[in-house]
């Protein structure tokens, strides 16, 4: 891994570079060095809140080469007055304080594109999450107080002052009931809400007049869906809902379980559920476990996002190893259900008419479902070499629900060639698509990145025989469309 | 007739009561001496052997909600906080006393702790500074932290809790969470300062 010492010379070198206007990159890497000097004059403030790191700036300057190539036919003094508006648009963005560790962890993965190896690959997308700072214990108090009107150690039996995980927008803390039961207390970081709302409708103005092309507004309407889901995760009360809704689904036999919601003890900023025993993947994996049991998980993991794939049409959009519990007593946990993605009507036909196509082999239909995925009209209307790259991708993709028997997730080859395939769409910057995508290419890669991790095997194509055969809404909606 | 001390005792306590209702009633602008005093059932001549001027009623209020806040932070201090958590832990216990007080402290604060010199300045004002900045400096003592001059750590302190004050009364995020951010990160700016090192002293997440 790279340090924070790399010089200037190796940083520049990072930079994508601009082949007619600026082919070192140069001018990029002053914008970028300008903005980096302007440092709240604090150590580990910077450290938080601006592009202090070379991780966070070779991800701003990806972002400014994407950017920049949209002005690059304009004449010199709109050019001029854009690179002030994208210096704004890059200091905010290397501000959002929350994003930080998304935008580091990317930038550490397009960093090394297109190198990028399958390990590397896969532990950024582990890495890659939203983060709020730390909160120490008198802020914990102070939020149990608004939202209960008492201190932790007053509602419950006992109560860790350390937190044990961090969480998307918050930190996690053990705790006991006064029955006895062991919870863990999922605490927001205050006001972060308003903190996601006003960084984005200040990145989205910042960005405005710089940007022209009808990718623009897929651009902005992707911001609005990214707003939409991480203002859903502060919403603890829903992700409870959620919560509740997902434990419904598994029996006792399934193997699977998502941890009981503790109403009287949670609110829209502080989430108690069940405590589940066990350990998350790394700590898994460094026991050394057998190859039947890593089958076992995968096929539990597979299980259990078809089905609420299935029967309540959910993509959990964040497939996070720390989403995940290997349990003690050989369970699957699924511990975290704030980045659920519910998919609309349109949303589930479209997503229906690409795994038929793909399934049948049909690739006339598969490029229509493609064309539509990526905001044409017609696949005629794509260049060859942009619907090549998707449809790969989705082959790629469907290749485990083909197969019959035993699919292997561990299979390098494999996973390299997914890997590929992202880092093709990447350099080509193939970005335009419906919202929904950016969820399931999340929901995909995460979950292959986690079972390749674990080298663990399952009958993929039975599971999802057995799981796509449940009677339920989604499969009467493609019904009544189809008639 | 001399009045005992207990009636002087409960009539003050109940000209604070009353005017604390009609600040939050009226405004603090709108409420007059004599609408307080009525309240009161007094004289308005009498109200003034209490309390010179409205300014003092409510610094008062401040003061002693201050004051209550010191005490609930005395006691929820364990012992074990860094830094930068005791200061979160007594800054947050006064706000949440003051909290009652909120809808009409802007125009009052503003007045009275006003950090540019002023002819009259208001002493029950220039007391709870006072106090406070004297549990600021108790609090960096038991830390040890001097990288700062006196002077210079407690201006820096005194302008930071003034903007949580001015940004705290203008709040209207439910129960004022965006103040708890602010306070968190002011802290932090402080803490570095003073200590002047580079280390986070915030915390980390745990693994």
């Amino acid at each position: 891994m790279r340090t924070e010492k790399t010089t200037d010379m190796e940083l520049l070198d990072l930079l994508p570079k601009d082949g007619t206007t600026d082919p070192a990159g140069e001018r990029l890497a002053e914008l970028l060095a300008r903005i980096a000097m302007k440092k709240v004059p604090v150590n580990s403030f910077s450290r938080i809140w601006i592009l202090g790191s070379l991780q966070a700036r070779v991800t701003a300057g990806y972002f400014a080469y994407w950017l920049r190539s949209r002005f690059s036919d304009a004449g010199e003094k709109q050019r001029l007055k854009s690179e002030a508006h994208l210096a704004a648009a890059l200091r905010m963005f290397g501000t959002m304080g929350y994003l930080r560790g998304a935008i580091m962890k990317l930038g550490q993965l397009l960093a090394n594109l297109p190198e990028v190896v399958p390990e590397e690959f896969a532990d950024v997308l582990a890495a890659l999450h939203f983060e709020a700072p730390p909160m120490h214990y008198a802020l914990v108090r102070e939020v149990f107080l608004d939202e209960f009107g008492r201190e932790p150690e007053e509602l419950f039996a006992s109560f860790d002052r350390q937190a044990f995980a961090a969480a998307s927008l918050g930190q996690v803390h053990r705790a006991r009931l006064h029955s006895g039961k062991e919870v863990a207390v999922k605490i927001q970081y205050p006001g972060i809400a308003r903190t996601i709302k006003a960084d984005l409708r200040n990145l989205r103005l910042l960005l405005q007049p710089i940007c022209l092309t009808r990718d623009w507004q897929n651009t902005l309407d992707n911001l609005a869906d990214l707003e939409q889901m991480l203002l859903m995760e502060t919403d603890y009360e829903q992700e409870a809902c959620f919560g509740k809704q997902a434990r419904s689904l598994f029996t006792e036999a399934d193997l699977i379980v998502a941890p009981k919601v503790y109403e009287d003890y949670s609110t829209k900023r502080v989430l108690t559920t069940e405590y589940l025993r066990g350990c998350h993947l790394n700590e898994f994996l460094a026991r050394n476990p057998s190859q039947a049991e890593r089958d076992r998980f995968t096929h539990l993991l597979t299980v259990a996002t078809f089905r609420v794939f299935y029967r309540l049409r959910w993509l959990p959009a964040d497939p996070h190893p720390g989403n995940f519990i290997f349990m003690d007593d050989g369970r699957l946990g699924m511990i975290d259900f704030g980045c659920t993605r519910v998919l609309s009507d349109a949303d589930w036909l479209l997503s229906w008419e690409s795994i038929e196509a793909g399934l049948n082999r049909d690739q006339p239909r598969l490029n229509r479902a493609i064309a539509k995925a990526c905001l044409f009209d017609d696949p005629q209307e794509m260049s060859a070499h942009h619907l090549k790259t998707i449809r790969e991708g989705f082959e790629w993709f469907m290749e485990p629900w083909l197969q019959e028997g035993i699919f292997d997730f561990g299979d390098r080859d494999f996973f390299r060639r997914g890997v590929d395939n992202f880092a093709e769409g990447v350099r080509k910057r193939y970005t335009r698509c419906v919202a929904m995508s950016l969820w399931s290419n999340r929901f995909t890669f995460g979950g292959r990145a986690f079972c390749y991790r674990l080298k663990g095997r399952c009958e993929f194509r039975k599971i999802f025989l057995q799981e796509s055969s449940w009677d339920g809404p989604g499969k009467k909606l493609v019904a009544k469309e189809i008639s | 007739m001399r009045i005992s001390e207990q009636t002087k005792q409960e009539t003050r306590a109940r000209i604070l009561e009353k005017a604390a209702e009609l600040f939050i009633g009226k405004g603090f602008e709108d409420s007059t001496t004599r609408d307080i005093a009525l309240a009161a059932g007094l004289a308005a001549g009498t109200l003034f052997n209490y309390f010179p001027s409205k300014e003092t009623l409510a610094m008062t209020m401040v003061a002693e909600a201050l004051g209550r806040g010191q005490t609930d932070f005395q006691h929820r201090r364990s012992g074990n906080e860094d830094l930068a958590e005791e200061f979160f832990l007594f800054v947050a216990s006064g706000l949440r006393r003051l909290r009652p007080l909120r809808p009409f402290l802007g125009p009052v604060l503003e007045r009275s702790l006003s950090p540019f010199p002023r002819k009259n300045i208001c002493p029950e004002g220039e007391t709870a500074r006072l106090e406070h900045l004297a549990a600021v400096q108790e609090i960096i003592g038991r830390h040890g932290f001097t990288e700062a001059p006196d002077y210079v750590a407690m201006t820096i302190y005194w302008s930071l809790y003034l903007g949580i004050l001015a940004f705290w009364t203008n709040d209207e995020s439910p129960n004022q969470e965006a103040t708890q951010a602010l306070i968190d990160y002011s802290i932090r700016t402080f803490v570095q300062v003073i200590s002047g090192t580079g280390a986070d002293t915030g915390g980390a997440h745990a693994d």
